[in-house]
C-alpha cells in the first residue's frame, strides 16, 4: 500500500490464511512541533475472527500497543471505540470486533523538535484473534513521517469512521436511572426516539465480578455487578451508533478524555476542617457583610439582658444557620437519590428566586432607614421584651437562616475543594461536612453569646444605635444591587427595570404601612392604608413581574470575544492545537465577577491571550446547565469560580479561585 | 443489536444448570470419566484437598503454561504433598480441546502432565455446574468440600511465557495456605484466557 500516512503492515498467517493485516496510519501528513496528532493501529481482521475490547469479557484479551517512539515523544491510551457483544455457546460473552477495527492514539512530539530528515514511530502490538479457537498475534510495525511547519490531514473518513465510535466522556443527552435490586444494577435511559437501540458494555475493574448484561425492555438494562459501575453505553446501531462512558452514583465520578486530575483524595478531617474554615470566612463575604448589622443589633440588643438569654439567642442563631444548611443537605442528598444534578447555590439560578430575595432585602433596608417598622418577633421592642424570651428565640432562629441563605453562592476556596470532595460521598459525609461549614459560621456568634463578658467589648445600646441601624441599610441596599446585577445577567436591563418598578410600588407600600398604620392611628385610616397598601403591592406585581417581567430575555456585552462553552468545542479546539482558557462563572458568583473585573477583563490580559493566540472560552452558569455542571465534576468541583488553561500539549492548569492580574498573566506567559 | 440481546436473553433463560458454585460454599459433586474410562467422583477424595484445572490443550493460555512446564511442575509439587489434581476439558465434540479417551491419554503422556486424572466431560454439564467459561481456570476444594478458590492460574494476563516467572501464582499461594491450616488469603481471582468450547 503506497498510500500516504500508512507504515509498514504486517500480518498474522493462521494454515495458510492472513488472519489479521496490521498496520500504523497517521491522521497528518507531517509532524508539527509540540502539536499532537493522532497515529491509530488498524487492524483488518479476516471473516468471522475478531479482536477484543479494553475489556474482554468472559474469555479473550485485549490488544496492547508497545510504543518506541523518539526522544521526547509521548504517547497517551488507546481510546477504544465501543465494541460488539459476542455470545458464544455456554454464555459465555465478549467484548470485541470484527473485520476492522482502528486504535487510534494522540501522539504528542516535543516542541523544540527539529529534524531535517522524517522521523520514524515504532510500536508492537500484540492481539488475541479468535473465531471458535484462538492464536495470539503481535507486529513489529513502523510509521514514517516527515516533519514540517504545517501538516494536512491523512485519512481523514477512517479516523473520523472509528472517532465517532470512540465513547465520550460527557452525559449523554438521556436520562439515566440507575437502580439496585440486591445484586443487579439496572440502567433505564429516557429520552430515546422509537426503536433506538441501547448497549451496555462494562468496563470491569480489576477482579471485579461483573455478569452478562440483560435487556428488560426497549429502555432498560439489567448487569449483576458488586460495587461501583464503569462502562460504556451505546445508542443507535451500526455506523450512526453513539456511545457515552457511563457510571452509576455509587461511583467516584473518574475523568476520562478531559484530561482532567482527578479529585484528591482529601481525607475526611481535612474536608470537614475547611468546611469549618470555609464557614468561618463566609462571614466576610460581601454577600453575608450585610445581614451581619441586623445581627449585631440583635445582639446589641440583647447586651443589656439577662447573660443566659443572650446565650440562648446566640444558640438560637446558631439553630437557625445548622437549620438552613442540613435542610440543604437534606435536600442535597434526596435530590442525589433521584439523579439530578445537584449543586451549590443552585436557588440563585432561578431569576423568580432573585426577584423575592430582592424584595426581601428591599423591605429590611427600608425597615432599617425608619420608612416603617416591623412589629416582628425577634425584634426586641419594650413590648415583647416583657412578653418573655420565646418570641425573642424564633427571631434569632430566623435571623440565622437569612444569614446562611444570603451566603449560599459565594463559594470561598476552601469551601471549593470541600464541597467537590463532600458531593461525592455518603449522606452521612454529606451532612457531616454541611454541619462543619454551619459551625464555622456560627463561630463567632456562639462565642459572643457564650462569653457574654466579651460583650463588654461591644458599645452600649445609645442613641447612636439608630443611627447605626440606618446606615446598616445601605450594605442592604448594595446587597440588593448585586442581585440587580444577576436579573441583569437573567433577564436583561428590561427586566431590571421592571423588577425596580414592582420595588417601587413595594417602597409606596412599606411608607403606606408605617405612615398610617402606627399604633396611635385611628382604625379606619389604618384599614384605608393597608387596603392601599395591598393594591399598590398586588397591581405591581401583577403588571410589572406578572407582565412585563415574565417576558423578559438577557442580554450580555463584554470587552473580550468570549466563546461559549461546549465540550465538543472545547475538544475540536484541543485537537486543532489551540490553547484554551476556560472561566467558569456566574451572574450570581460575586467572586466570578469580582475576578473577571480586576484579573481576567484587564488590557494586559486582554493583550497577551491574543498575543498567544489563546481562546478565551466562558463557561456561563448563571442558568442550571448540566453540561457545564458536568464539566465542573470532572474536576470534583460543584461551584464557581472555576479557572482551567488547557494548552495543547500538557496537563490542564487549575487557577485558584481568588484571581490577582498577576497570576492570569504569568500563567499565560508559561505558555508554548 | 436487539437481535443479540434476545439471543443472549434466550441463552441466559435456556442454559439448564446454572453456576451454583460460590467460594465458601460446598464444591458439587461430580462424575467423569478419565482416559482409561475409569469412573472419579469428586466424593472419592473426602478429606483431601482437591485442584481442579480447567483445560484445552489447543488453547494459547494453556499452551502459555505447559510449553514452559508451569502447568507440570505445578501439578508434580501438589501431588507429591497428597493434593488430588484433576484436569477437566469440557471441550464438546468437534471443538477445539476435545479428544477421545484413547488420544487424550497420549496427550497427557506428550505434554508431561502430571495430574492425577484427566476428566472427559463431552457433554458440558460439569464445566456448567462449575461455571467455568475459560481455559486455564482453577478451582480449589479443601478436605471437607469447600471452595476455597476460584480464578485465575495467576495474576499475569498473557499468553507469552516469559511472563510466568515474575507472575503470582494464585494455586501455589493457597495450596501452601491450606497445609499451613491457614485460609485462603486470594479467595476469588477473574480467570483469564480462552473460552471453554461448549456445544452449540
Amino acid at each position: 500500500m503506497a498510500l500516504l500516512g500508512i507504515g509498514v503492515g504486517r500480518g498474522q498467517e493462521f494454515e495458510g490464511k492472513r488472519l489479521v493485516a496490521a498496520s500504523l496510519v497517521s491522521s497528518a501528513s507531517a509532524i508539527v512541533p509540540g502539536k499532537p496528532f493522532e497515529v491509530g493501529l488498524l487492524l483488518e481482521m479476516a471473516s468471522g475472527w475478531h479482536t477484543y475490547w479494553e475489556y474482554s469479557g468472559d474469555a479473550g484479551l485485549p490488544t496492547r500497543i508497545a510504543w518506541t517512539l523518539p526522544e521526547g515523544f509521548v504517547a497517551g491510551p488507546i481510546q477504544w471505540p465501543a465494541p460488539e457483544a459476542k455470545v458464544e455457546p455456554g454464555d459465555i460473552l465478549t467484548y470485541a470486533y470484527g473485520d476492522q477495527v482502528l486504535l487510534i492514539t494522540t501522539i504528542v512530539p516535543p516542541p523544540d523538535l527539529v529534524a531535517s530528515s522524517p522521523v520514524t514511530l515504532k510500536a508492537k502490538a500484540s492481539w488475541l484473534v479468535c473465531l471458535e479457537i484462538c492464536i495470539p498475534g503481535s507486529a513489529d510495525l513502523e510509521l514514517s513521517l516527515p516533519v514540517g511547519a504545517a501538516s494536512q490531514p491523512e485519512n481523514a473518513s477512517l479516523f473520523d469512521k472509528f472517532r465517532a465510535q470512540i465513547p465520550s466522556p460527557e452525559n449523554p443527552p438521556y436520562s439515566l436511572a440507575w437502580a439496585r435490586t440486591g445484586g443487579d444494577l439496572t440502567l433505564t435511559v429516557g429520552g430515546l426516539a422509537a426503536g433506538e437501540a441501547i448497549s451496555l458494555f462494562p468496563l470491569a475493574a480489576p477482579n471485579q465480578e461483573v455478569g452478562h448484561p440483560k435487556s428488560l425492555g426497549a429502555d432498560s438494562v439489567k448487569i449483576p455487578v458488586a460495587g461501583p459501575f464503569r462502562g460504556v453505553l451505546s445508542i443507535g446501531e451500526g455506523a450512526l451508533r453513539r456511545s457515552w462512558y457511563v457510571e452509576d452514583g455509587a461511583s467516584q465520578p473518574t475523568p476520562v478524555t478531559l484530561a482532567a486530575p482527578a479529585p484528591a483524595t482529601t481525607g475526611l478531617w481535612t474536608a470537614l476542617l475547611y468546611g469549618l474554615l470555609g464557614g468561618l470566612i463566609l462571614n466576610l463575604m460581601p454577600c453575608v457583610l450585610p445581614v451581619i448589622s441586623l445581627k449585631i443589633f440583635g445582639f446589641m440588643k440583647q447586651a443589656g439582658e439577662d447573660p443566659r438569654k443572650i446565650l440562648i439567642h446566640g444558640l438560637a442563631f446558631m439553630a437557625g444557620i445548622f437549620a438552613w444548611f442540613l435542610g440543604l443537605a437534606i435536600l442535597v442528598i434526596a435530590l442525589r437519590a433521584g439523579g439530578a444534578e445537584v449543586t451549590w447555590a443552585f436557588q440563585f439560578q432561578n431569576p423568580w428566586f432573585n426577584v423575592a430575595i430582592g424584595s426581601v432585602v428591599f423591605v429590611f433596608a427600608l425597615n432599617l432607614f425608619g420608612v416603617f417598622e416591623i412589629v416582628l418577633p425577634g425584634q426586641a421592642s419594650t413590648a415583647l421584651e416583657s412578653a418573655g424570651s420565646t418570641g425573642g428565640l424564633a427571631g434569632s432562629f430566623f435571623q440565622g437562616i437569612f444569614a446562611t441563605l444570603l451566603a449560599t453562592p459565594c463559594t470561598a476556596p476552601f469551601l471549593g475543594t470541600a464541597l467537590g470532595f463532600a458531593f461525592g460521598q455518603s449522606a452521612v459525609v454529606i451532612l457531616a461536612m454541611f454541619a462543619s461549614v454551619a459551625t464555622g459560621m456560627a463561630l463567632p456568634y456562639l462565642l459572643l453569646s457564650a462569653k457574654p463578658g466579651w460583650m463588654k467589648f461591644l458599645p452600649r445600646p445609645g442613641a447612636w444605635m439608630e443611627r447605626l441601624k440606618q446606615f446598616m441599610g445601605f450594605p442592604l441596599l448594595a446587597t440588593l444591587l448585586w442581585i440587580l446585577s444577576i436579573l441583569g445577567g437573567q433577564r436583561g436591563v428590561d427586566g431590571v427595570l421592571w423588577f425596580g418598578c414592582f420595588l417601587l410600588s413595594l417602597a409606596f407600600a412599606c411608607w403606606l404601612y408605617g405612615s398610617f398604620c402606627g399604633p396611635l392611628a385611628k382604625v379606619r385610616t389604618q384599614v384605608i392604608a393597608l387596603a392601599l397598601a395591598v393594591l399598590s403591592i398586588s397591581a405591581g406585581g401583577w403588571f410589572f413581574l406578572g407582565e412585563k417581567f415574565a417576558s423578559g430575555q438577557s442580554d450580555k456585552a463584554d470587552e473580550i470575544a468570549w466563546v461559549a462553552f461546549s465540550a465538543q468545542k472545547l475538544q475540536a479546539l484541543r485537537e486543532s492545537g489551540q490553547t484554551v482558557f476556560v472561566d467558569f462563572t456566574a451572574d450570581w458568583c460575586i467572586t466570578c465577577k469580582f475576578n473577571e473585573r480586576t484579573a481576567i477583563n484587564t488590557p494586559a490580559v486582554r493583550e497577551l491571550l491574543t498575543s498567544r493566540g489563546v481562546v478565551p472560552m466562558k463557561a456561563d452558569w448563571t442558568n442550571a446547565n448540566p453540561e457545564i455542571t458536568a464539566a465542573l465534576k470532572a474536576f470534583g468541583r460543584v461551584g464557581v469560580p472555576f479557572y482551567v488553561i488547557y494548552s495543547a500539549d500538557a496537563e490542564p492548569i487549575v487557577l485558584p479561585e481568588l484571581l490577582t492580574e498577576a497570576i492570569v498573566l504569568e500563567a499565560l506567559k508559561k505558555l508554548p | 443489536m436487539k437481535k443479540l440481546l434476545t439471543l443472549a436473553l434466550a441463552l441466559a433463560v435456556s442454559t439448564a444448570a446454572y453456576a451454583q458454585v460460590e467460594v465458601g460454599k460446598p464444591a458439587p459433586n461430580f462424575t467423569l470419566k478419565d482416559c482409561s474410562g475409569k469412573e472419579h467422583s469428586l466424593t472419592d477424595f473426602k478429606g483431601k484437598t482437591v485442584v481442579l484445572e480447567w483445560v484445552n490443550h489447543g488453547c494459547p493460555f494453556v499452551v502459555k503454561h505447559y510449553s514452559a512446564g508451569n502447568m507440570q511442575k505445578l501439578q508434580k509439587d501438589a501431588t507429591d504433598k497428597g493434593v488430588v489434581w484433576l484436569s477437566v476439558c469440557s471441550s464438546a465434540p468437534g471443538k477445539q480441546g476435545h479428544m477421545a479417551a484413547a488420544d487424550a491419554g497420549k496427550k497427557c503422556a506428550e505434554v508431561g502432565s502430571n495430574a492425577t486424572a484427566y476428566l472427559l466431560d463431552e457433554d458440558g454439564k460439569v464445566g456448567q455446574l462449575y461455571g467455568a467459561k475459560r481455559t486455564p481456570e482453577m478451582y480449589v476444594v479443601n478436605a471437607d468440600g469447600i471452595l476455597v478458590y476460584h480464578g485465575a492460574i495467576d495474576d499475569k494476563k498473557s499468553t507469552d511465557s516469559a511472563d510466568i516467572a515474575g507472575a503470582k501464582n494464585f494455586i501455589a499461594t493457597a495450596l501452601e495456605e491450606l497445609a499451613a491450616g491457614k485460609s485462603v488469603s486470594t479467595p476469588k481471582t477473574e480467570a483469564y484466557g480462552c473460552s471453554v468450547k461448549y456445544a452449540n
